[in-house]
């Protein structure tokens, strides 16, 4: 059961006062959520003059109906019916995990870790119990390296009224090879969860996060206002997959953004398939020498689905590569937006970048923009880009009817015949059957 | 009253792009049968095996085309499968990210149920069909064509040689099992040892089934391998000439110039 929801609809400094009350969280926190408040004040709401936003129109989003935030909730006995929404989460096997977090209206319902990593010195646990049991660290990363509290209206909303979320800490030379999977679900109308997730790993660290955000969809307007901070240090090699799955009702806000010191490898996979509205922005920067950054995309929009993806390589390094493939297929009246910068820096001679963004249209009625785009201050670079808007091949299905496949039944295939290499990429048997089991589910529709 | 024919083409006329390419074929053919259809590149072979599977871009302006008696015009390309029609294509599809496997489970089960819905029809019961029977059953399959296991793991066609596209429609025949197969020149892109293990697969099928079969092709080569019963020849959508397996043979001798000049000298006598 999820408590009643008392508090009033609408943000104000008032609501992020009651919301630090409410977590009896010390005066430093408080004071660190109003001073965000304040940001969140002086920056405009986006305007389609902001060319991140000429293509996204957020009038729609009434803020004023919305509750600003979620009572306190209560740590539950099964971990079962908690992931129910979640298929059971592709958690076939719970000893295969490194740790399971679950939260409910951003409440911690459920948190293990593997002892024998704790014990090492790993930490995976909500934020909230990382800023009053690990100040020191929640105060160096919070916010204040990879996506800086000013970084932009929603940012800054979010800095002041997030709850829950997940943090993921690694210390020097501990590799993990099971998956940490976080679980984000929101069960009310008209809720604001800001998810947040942040990943630290010291020098030579390895580490596999998976985070799946999910609800039913409820009358009205929801929204998600997430963080996603990816601090990898020297060496350090981080797989990072997320799963996008909210109802309809949700309007999701998600910025990402990965440093990389020398020689650290990222591998990233965000996979889009709910909300009402979506607006993704996902950025790595490359900051040390031949570091590498693998960042992928999967999204299929359906009925009145919006999706907006911003991705950013931005070499600051000599040597380093970034490798971005994209696919988006949609369908019915489905809009989607892609754009892609590829950014060098004067001195980030030998830098790789690579850039691929591929659009599956399955109807006449959908429609996708595709904007790729490069910004090179470095003579010396291999930088590629592409960007394919296409539709279903009408010979493949007839190749696939003539072979007894109805037409929705081969539409299906071929859709995920699409999306197949990239999750060929994810090398864990159970995730890549969380990924297609929700592709598949997404796909029926 | 004699038994209804298994598969009728009568009077057919097809255009694509308001060009007539099929200009009024008549065919029959019974359970069990072995037709080859031959003729020069653009005689309209391949617009016959086309339409016969469904492909929607060809039209039909007259004439119609029965299976068991049923007109199967208004059939999508889908319920023609499912019903035991099967086109082997000359130029099969490749489809990134579809495996093989996956791909064949999907055809193999949507045509089985079709196939138990109708013997649920007419009385009797079928069996149910279990993932386990089908690994099996593949294994056998492609034992029987030669084919390498990591067939089953690739991608729909993507890469395949054109002898391995060739047995992989077959291998798709096999565990389809239709009651008429076109074969749509299925010999070209073959060597002489592919082409031996591709007709053996065939006349494998062919002996252990009433299955009749429509072979397409220019050459007498196939025939070689796969006796047919039946020959007809066909020019400028039309057939010209019908026979028995000795016509192949004139043909191969003559070349298709001089069967022209005797069908037109004919034509010109009456």
């Amino acid at each position: 059961m999820s408590a009643t929801l008392t508090q009033e609809t609408g943000f104000s400094r008032d609501a992020v006062v009651a919301l630090s009350e409410m977590k009896n969280e010390p005066t430093w926190l408080r004071d660190a959520r109003l001073q965000a408040w304040d940001v969140y004040e002086s920056i405009p709401m986006p305007a389609r003059t902001d060319e991140e936003w000429r293509r996204t129109d957020v009038r729609a989003l009434k803020l004023g109906n919305l509750h600003p935030f979620s009572p306190n909730g209560h740590k539950e006995p099964s971990l079962e019916s908690l992931l129910s929404g979640f298929e059971k989460g592709g958690v076939t096997d719970r000893d295969a995990q490194a740790g399971i977090l679950v939260q409910k209206d951003a409440a911690t319902a459920w948190a293990e870790a593997n002892p024998a990593l704790v014990d090492q010195g790993v930490i995976y646990c909500d934020i909230d119990t990382a800023a009053r049991e690990h100040e020191e660290l929640f105060k160096q990363y919070f916010m204040t390296q990879a996506v800086p509290v000013d970084f932009g209206k929603f940012e800054a909303l979010h800095a002041a009224l997030w709850q829950g979320g997940s943090f993921l800490y690694v210390p020097k030379g501990v590799s993990i090879e099971e998956p940490f999977r976080s679980f984000t679900t929101s069960t009310h109308p008209a809720n604001s969860v800001f998810t947040h997730t942040l990943i630290v790993l010291e020098q030579g660290a390895e580490a596999f996060l998976v985070d799946a955000y999910g609800s039913e969809t409820f009358e009205g307007q929801s929204l998600a206002s997430g963080v996603v901070e990816l601090i990898l240090g020297k060496a350090s090699k981080l797989r990072y997959v997320q799963m996008q799955d909210w109802g309809r009702d949700m309007w999701s806000f998600m910025t990402e953004r990965a440093t990389l010191a020398s020689d650290a490898t990222l591998n990233s996979l965000h996979v889009t398939l709910g909300s009402r509205f979506s607006k993704s922005s996902i950025g790595s920067h490359l900051q040390g020498e031949d570091a590498l950054a693998e960042m992928l995309g999967i999204s299929f929009a359906d009925g009145d689905q919006f999706f907006d993806h911003h991705t950013w390589q931005l070499h600051e390094s000599p040597y380093a590569t970034s490798d971005l493939e994209f696919k988006t297929a949609l369908k019915e009246n489905a809009r989607t937006v892609y754009s892609g910068l590829i950014k060098v820096s004067e001195g980030a001679q030998k830098t790789d970048a690579y850039q691929q963004n591929r659009n599956l249209v399955l109807s006449r009625e959908a429609r996708a923009d595709s904007i790729p785009n490069l910004e090179i201050a470095a003579n010396d670079v291999r930088c590629t880009h592409g960007a394919t808007i296409s539709q279903v091949v009408p010979e493949h299905i007839f190749y696939l009817q003539a072979r007894g496949v109805p037409y929705t039944e081969a539409q299906k295939l071929i859709v995920e015949g699409f999306f197949r290499p990239v999750i060929d990429r994810i090398p864990v048997e159970e995730i890549q059957g969380f990924l297609e089991g929700a592709i598949a589910r997404k796909v029926g529709i | 009253m004699s038994k209804t024919p298994l598969f009728e083409v009568e009077n057919l006329h097809v255009s694509i792009e308001d060009k007539e390419i099929l200009k009024g074929i008549d065919l029959t053919v019974n359970d069990g049968e072995v037709h080859a259809l031959m003729g020069p590149n653009g005689s309209g072979k391949s617009t016959l095996a086309y339409v016969i599977a469904g492909h929607p871009d060809y039209e039909v302006t007259e004439g119609t085309i029965r299976y068991k008696g049923e007109d199967i015009l208004e059939w999508s390309p889908d319920e023609r499968a499912q019903k035991g029609l099967f086109l082997a294509f000359q130029y099969p599809t490749v489809i990134p990210g579809v495996s093989m496997a996956s791909f064949l489970r999907m055809a193999v089960k949507n045509v089985r149920e079709a196939r138990a819905e109708e013997i649920a029809l007419n009385g009797g019961e079928a069996k149910p069909f279990t993932p386990r029977e089908f690994r099996k059953l593949m294994r056998e399959k492609m034992e029987m064509l030669k084919m390498d296991d990591s067939f089953a793991t690739r991608y729909l066609n993507e890469g395949f040689s054109g002898g391995e596209k060739k047995r992989a429609e077959i291998l798709q025949m096999a565990l389809l099992e239709p009651q008429l197969a076109v074969l749509d020149e299925t010999d070209s892109g073959l060597d002489i040892d592919a082409l031996k293990v591709v007709s053996e697969g065939v006349n494998a099928l062919h002996d252990s089934s009433d299955m009749a079969m429509l072979l397409i092709t220019h050459y007498q080569r196939l025939l070689n391998y796969i006796k047919p019963d039946y020959v007809h020849i066909v020019m400028d959508g039309r057939i010209v000439r019908e026979g028995g397996p000795e016509l192949a043979l004139e043909l191969e001798e003559k070349g298709y110039e001089n069967i022209r000049k005797d069908v037109a000298a004919a034509a010109a006598g009456n």
